[in-house]
């Protein structure tokens, strides 16, 4: 290989971009798990972790733009250095929704409205496609990505679902209005957070194809 | 982008099956591309891939050397340039050529450009006239205007490349093929040159060998990928740099040869 630190360079800018993923995971999860428990230590603790997330993006956006501006990527290279720009714009989202859901359990006073089943599930969903869109970038599978990314139906249509439900619960009991208001921010969350792992499926479609697909 | 494409169906110059061998070394084997009128087509590859050797076929510089055995055909408007009845001077005048190094005539800037119209018997009382429009069309009437008598050799390196360019200019060629042209040159020169290569297209149809990857990327339409005598992929910059068809290619652009 002649360009040796070059490739180092673009290896350690793939392994910056899947630690970040691993954090939002992390994070993601985390703020779930507080939500549903209504734990709030466990959501200081998550909350604290946003300056995590916020080094490792500087550090993905100043690698790709020494990348740019030293090494002039072409071909595969350069799909990678672009998608992994994008990707961990996605990633930062990410964060900062689950920053948003990490919040919640301090405004919870009184203790859920309804026990969170279809919201678990929409959890669950979200959590499987954040993950696996993540290996799809590992991996470069753009079946994976389209896979995971078809997923995001089933999350609009539970989004839907809970989103009437509370409505009606709302009109039939304005005590639980304010309360029931969280519970509609965190679907609407879930909801954008599966969006942003359909962007980085997007990504992955074109660093594999070169294509840009709409998979949303 | 599209005029690029609808430009294929106009090809200036077809190359055939063209085969070429220096003795008993084959240098190309067996090349067939259509080179579309007003654009400009890079070549690139490795050292002794056979894209200069390429190159000098399409005005018959190889020709020049001993040995040399070709096979194949190259077509210009459709006249095969290897014909019989194909006078190679002419032809050069049609297909010109400038080279990696710049080579000024040790004569004035005025009497290098005149050189090639008063050899092919242009009136005299039109030279100033043909040489101020070739000095223009290089992009370095400006810096010569006033100086026309001096001689050619105390230009800069990137000034006598664009003389050597306006030398081209000046007998009217349709074609015009580089050899490399700013590997000696500094940047800017470098920039006033790709400049003034993306300009000419308008009227000239443009081959150019560079191993500046990224020159091939700025100023060309077309992208050729040779490889061991081989034209491994042919096709449109963007495509060749985007997304290439070839490993080969792929791992040539990306550096990952060797």
């Amino acid at each position: 290989m002649v360009r040796e630190r070059y490739f180092q360079q673009l290896d350690l800018l793939k392994k910056c971009v899947l630690s970040f993923g691993e954090l939002a995971e992390l994070i993601f999860r985390d703020s779930m798990s507080s939500v549903i428990d209504l734990d709030i230590s466990l959501a200081e603790k998550t909350l604290a972790l946003e300056f995590e997330a916020d080094k490792l993006e500087g550090r993905i956006e100043a690698s790709v733009f020494d990348l740019l501006a030293l090494q002039q990527p072409m071909a595969s290279d350069l799909r990678l250095v672009v998608s992994t720009l994008k990707i961990s714009a996605d990633l930062r989202r990410v964060v900062g929704l689950s920053m948003n859901i990490a919040k919640i359990p301090g405004r919870m006073e009184g203790g859920h409205v309804k026990p969170l089943i279809d919201t678990g599930k929409m959890a669950n969903i979200v959590a499987f496609m954040l993950e696996n869109s993540l290996r799809a970038f590992e991996t470069q599978d753009a079946q994976l990505a389209r896979e995971v990314a078809a997923r995001d139906e089933e999350v609009d249509k539970l989004f839907y679902a809970v989103w009437v439900e509370l409505i009606e619960m709302m009109a039939k009991d304005t005590s639980i209005i304010s309360r029931a208001t969280n519970l509609l921010f965190l679907i609407r969350y879930l909801e954008r957070i599966a969006d942003h792992c359909c962007n980085i499926c997007e990504s992955v479609v074109y660093l594999v194809t070169a294509k840009k697909v709409t998979l949303n | 982008m599209t005029e690029a494409v609808q430009n294929v169906s106009q090809s200036q110059i077809e190359v055939e099956n063209l085969n070429l061998w220096y003795g008993e070394k084959q240098a190309l084997k067996n090349i067939s591309m259509q080179i579309s009128k007003n654009s400009v087509t890079a070549l690139i590859g490795p050292s002794g891939c056979g894209k200069s050797t390429f190159i000098r076929c399409l005005n018959r510089m190889n020709d020049l050397i001993k040995n040399c055995r070709i096979e194949g055909r190259v077509l210009i408007e459709g006249k095969d340039i290897y014909g019989p009845d194909v006078d190679a001077v002419d032809l050069r005048k049609n297909v010109g050529m400038v080279f990696q190094k710049p080579n000024p005539f040790p004569m004035s800037i005025y009497d290098n450009i005149a050189y090639g119209p008063r050899i092919h018997g242009a009136n005299k009382k039109d030279l100033d006239g043909i040489v101020e429009q070739a000095l223009r069309s290089a992009a370095i009437w400006e810096e010569t205007s006033d100086r026309l008598k001096s001689p050619a050799l105390s230009l800069s390196g990137g000034q006598q490349q664009r003389l050597c360019i306006a030398r081209t200019l000046a007998v009217k060629p349709r074609i015009i093929l580089f050899d490399e042209p700013t590997s000696a040159l500094d940047p800017i020169s470098t920039s006033r040159i790709e400049e003034l290569i993306m300009n000419l297209k308008k009227d000239y149809t443009i081959v150019i060998v560079t191993h500046n990857m990224q020159q091939a990327a700025r100023i060309s339409d077309y992208t050729g990928f040779f490889l061991m005598g081989e034209l491994i992929e042919f096709g449109q910059t963007r495509q060749i740099f985007h997304n290439p068809q070839e490993r080969s290619t792929e791992d040539y652009i990306t550096g990952r040869f060797g």
